[in-house]
């Protein structure tokens, strides 16, 4: 298990490395300059890519920027002078990382709980709520989402503040918001899969020993049945945490995905690449995790990697 | 009192087809300490009816009885009564651990602590026979052998503390010397506990070695019953006496009429030969070291356990898998892949998986034909014609192969689903044949099948032999089926071919320990005997763990084993058309023998 995990890591540093390549040489396509504003001259815009080092060759830039990568060192917001990239992270990634889990959390807890119920239900209606619901979910797409959640609950019924993260109320409709697609995917998954399981010989000889219908979803079916939800959980999560643009724009979150895009168009190139290495790390860590999770709910596999360790 | 009580017991299956009736009327009773059987074929309702007295049915069942009674009280699964399934794989959870598994039944049947559960569970794998029982308690299902599997699974029967046990085909899926070992504890068992059992199965030789009252069921219903000598020696009803002409025919040989009027000429031809192949896996049992000729037109049966390769063999010869060194020639030549192999057709174990449940008869039959057009073995005949008269011609030869393999031609537009497992099978040989192959590789194809279905598929077999001169290999588990039909049998045992020569030699004069204890161990349909065999088989096995690797695979349940045979693998020895590897037949051990001199069995 420990020499696959290294080898794991290893290929997610390479992963890293090409990501850095790319994004530094696209940015730099882009067109525009991060000074060229308005009114201001020639000189001053060169004057200016002199100090921050622009005007040097690029493959020089980039040697320059992997070494103070590798010293931990993401450079200085341009559009912000003075404002180190690693202070922004530090200030939006924790409202975005508290979105995302929380929301994590709801769609795992309210899909896996539809999905039982979805499995087990005696009642036809039952199923085929769930399953329709979950299918219009997951076919909204999330801006719209976002919006019909604020105009029903904010302005209509004004059960929850429209903006902002002040109180935990706040937190509510942004949520859920992040939470609708990933819940009805869970749930379509895990009722799909745990239906399956439930066929199996082996709840029927759980039965014949006994046990009840709680214990054998719990214990023994949900373990199986989860394993394929976790492949779809894993993505999912890593979009989650790294911060959806929509969301936090239309509920003016101060999160990174606000942060990402408009470095985007504020051609903000060190804020861009810095941006785009965290996520990058944190959509690499929370792959492998799953895959390491993955791994260990499958006995068969997690005993194969043991003896791969040997 | 009897400890179950079932009196017309009725089981209606609503499908979208309409109402089924899978059992009608049956009763039937087991006294305390006893073991009754009942026997039937596939599809006779003897499962239905255990599973309805279990309460395990599906809701699209509906259960009917007048009475179902456990010790005078209603049946209560896991508490009065419990179950042993037939496939010990599936009906264990793959991924909780065997000591879980087991433990959780007793704290429900129990109400006890996680603790006092364990130990308890400690006990009971050490009363099925399982020994180092706290490391198996820590392994999954799919670490275990399938005969250890079972044991797990009469364990966890055992923690019910039941009144009885209702085992359902619980040795159908193992070989014959597992088998043994799982009846003889079962029998301990009954003996050891006092509970009751009602053994269910289609086999007659096991039915008749362990039971004391049998019941014969026929299409839902109960034919005839009374005690196990009135069944096997003065049977009343025709259709207990068919099953047992057909049990009884397991011993006739049916490998006469095909040595008349065989249009093959060249009789020694060799079509395919192995030398030395070996490919290993990590995971499961690869083959070691295997060299053995299929000759044209003839029959091999390859036997071994499940897990002895012979799987991985079957795909080594039809080309589906590559070795990892040795070669495999075919009429001489070194056979690369599936395009020197394409005269080599596979027929699989279970019809269910093997045909595509998206694809009708029909379908199949001709994907099965335009594959063989593609990879140039129909090609000659074909070339000048459109497509459209291709298609046709296709489909009419797919008409004409179902019609030969005893369907009929409106059976082409119908899905797999709407097939019997016999007619499934039946599907399953046209699509093999229909390309004309050399060499038809049988794996298991018998085996999912009843005696009766069974003997009928084989019947259908032995005749495209005889009309076409295909060689055909068998693999089965079963060695008293393949001596029936093979001229030549392999012996297989953990990835290695430890005994190969004539059928009728190698069954009549076994010289492996291994092929000796494969035919000891098969119970006759024939009460008397087939108890006295059950005792004195009887021969306490494991020998200590052995070493991965090194030694003869067999070594630890050899009766024989001597200290050579834990630490070097003996090699292949060779006494005319017989091979046997066994270090009792080499030179160092049997002595040196000279030019004339005759090797005979050593055990």
């Amino acid at each position: 298990m420990l020499r696959y995990t290294w080898k794991r890591l290893l290929t997610g540093l390479l992963a890293l490395f090409v990501l850095v390549c790319v994004t530094f040489f696209l940015v730099r396509l882009m067109p525009g300059s991060p000074f060229q504003r308005g009114a201001v001259s020639e000189q001053v815009v060169e004057a200016i890519e002199e100090e921050y080092g622009l005007d040097r060759p690029l493959p020089e830039q980039f040697v320059v920027y992997l070494g103070n990568l590798l010293r931990g060192d993401l450079g200085v917001s341009y559009e912000d002078p003075g404002t180190r990239v690693t202070d922004i992270i530090a200030r939006t990634w924790p409202v975005t990382a508290t979105l995302g889990i929380l929301a994590l959390a709801a769609a795992i807890l309210v899909g896996t709980a539809l999905g039982i119920l979805m499995a087990v239900s005696r009642r036809k209606a039952v199923r085929e709520v769930i399953s329709a619901g979950g299918m219009l979910a997951a076919g909204i797409p999330s801006f719209a989402a976002a919006i019909l959640l604020l105009l029903v609950f904010s302005v209509r019924l004004r059960w929850f503040p429209a903006s902002g993260l002040l109180s935990p109320a706040h937190y509510v409709l942004p949520v859920t918001a992040l939470t609708l697609y990933p819940a009805a995917v869970i749930a379509r998954m895990t009722g799909n899969t745990l239906a399956a399981e439930l066929e199996k010989e082996y709840v029927l000889f759980a039965r014949a020993k006994g046990l009840g219908t709680g214990r054998i979803i719990f214990t023994h079916a949900l373990k199986n049945a989860w394993r394929p939800v976790l492949n779809y959980v894993g993505p999912a999560s890593a979009y989650l945490l790294t911060g959806s643009f929509v969301v936090e724009s239309i509920f003016t979150i101060p999160g990174m995905g606000r942060e990402f895009v408009g470095s985007i168009t504020n051609r903000d190139y060190t804020l861009i690449m810095g941006l785009t290495v965290f996520m990058g790390t944190v959509v690499i860590l929370v792959n492998l995790i799953t895959d390491l999770l993955g791994a260990y709910l499958d006995p068969a596999s997690r005993r194969a990697y043991r003896r791969a360790d040997r | 009192m009897s400890v179950l009580e079932v009196r017309n017991l009725n089981v209606q299956y609503h499908t979208e087809q309409g109402v089924c009736q899978a059992v009608c009327g049956v009763s039937f009773s087991v006294e305390k300490g006893e073991i009754a059987g009942i026997v039937g074929e596939s599809g006779s309702g003897k499962s239905t009816a255990m599973r309805a007295v279990m309460g395990l049915l599906k809701r699209n069942a509906r259960v009917t009885a007048d009475e179902i009674r456990v010790s005078g009280e209603s049946p209560r699964p896991g508490r009065n009564i419990a179950m042993i399934f037939q496939d010990s794989l599936s009906c264990l959870n793959p991924s909780v651990r065997i000591g879980r598994q087991i433990a959780e039944t007793v704290r429900v049947r129990e109400g006890c602590t996680w603790r006092e559960a364990k130990k308890r569970a400690l006990e009971l794998l050490d009363l099925v026979g399982i020994r180092q029982p706290r490391l198996r308690m820590r392994q999954y299902p799919f670490e275990l052998s399938g005969g250890m599997r079972q044991r797990v699974v009469i364990a966890i029967a055992l923690a019910c503390r039941p009144d009885l046990i209702i085992a359902d085909e619980p040795t159908t899926a193992l070989d014959a010397a597992v088998q043994a070992q799982i009846l003889l504890l079962l029998r301990r068992i009954v003996r050891e506990t006092g509970t009751s059992l009602l053994l269910v199965s289609h086999d007659l030789g096991v039915i008749a070695s362990m039971c004391s009252s049998v019941y014969v069921m026929h299409s839902g219903e109960i034919v005839e019953s009374g005690c196990a000598e009135d069944i096997f020696y003065a049977p009343r009803e025709d259709y207990t006496r068919e099953l047992l002409e057909s049990a009884a025919g397991r011993t006739k040989d049916m490998r006469r009429p095909l040595s008349e009027g065989r249009p093959q000429a060249d009789r020694e031809e060799i079509l395919l030969s192995l030398e030395h192949v070996t490919r290993e896996y990590d995971s499961h049992e690869g083959v070691r070291d295997i060299s053995l000729t299929l000759e044209a037109g003839k029959t091999y049966a390859l036997v071994g356990e499940s897990g002895s390769g012979k799987t991985t063999l079957a795909r080594i010869l039809s080309g589906i898998l590559k070795p990892d060194s040795g070669s495999v020639l075919y009429r001489g030549r070194e056979a690369a892949g599936r395009a020197c192999t394409g005269k080599i057709q596979m027929v699989f174990q279970d019809p269910a998986a093997s045909l595509n449940p998206c694809l009708t008869a029909g379908q199949a039959l001709e994907e099965a034909l335009r594959a063989a057009d593609r990879s140039g073995v129909e090609r000659e005949t074909t070339r000048k014609m459109s497509t459209g008269e291709k298609k046709q011609i296709r489909r009419d030869r797919a008409a004409a192969m179902l019609e030969q393999v005893g369907l009929s031609a409106e059976d082409m537009g119908k899905y797999p689903g709407s097939f019997s497992g016999g007619q499934r099978q039946r599907i399953a040989i046209a699509r093999a044949l229909i390309t004309g192959p050399e060499l038809l590789i049988c794996d298991e194809a018998l085996s999912s099948l009843d005696a009766m279905t069974g003997s009928r598929i084989l019947e259908l077999l032995l005749g495209f032999q005889r009309e076409r001169g295909i060689s055909i290999l068998f693999i089965s588990h079963d060695l008293h089926m393949v001596r029936r039909v093979s001229s030549r049998v392999g012996v297989l045992y953990g990835g290695r071919l430890v005994e190969s020569g004539r059928t009728k030699e190698v069954c009549s004069d076994p010289w492996h320990p291994y092929t000796r204890q494969l035919l000891d161990a098969v119970p006759e349909a024939d009460p008397v005997r087939a108890r006295k065999i059950r005792t004195s088989y009887v021969q306490e096995q494991d020998r200590g763990e052995k070493k991965d690797g090194c030694g003869c695979p067999f070594a630890g349940r050899c009766g024989y084993a001597m200290d050579c045979c834990f630490e070097e693998t003996p090699g292949n020895y060779i006494f005319g058309s017989r091979m046997v590897s066994c270090f009792l037949y080499s030179q160092e051990h049997s002595g040196r023998r000279g030019e004339g001199y005759t090797m005979t069995s050593q055990i």
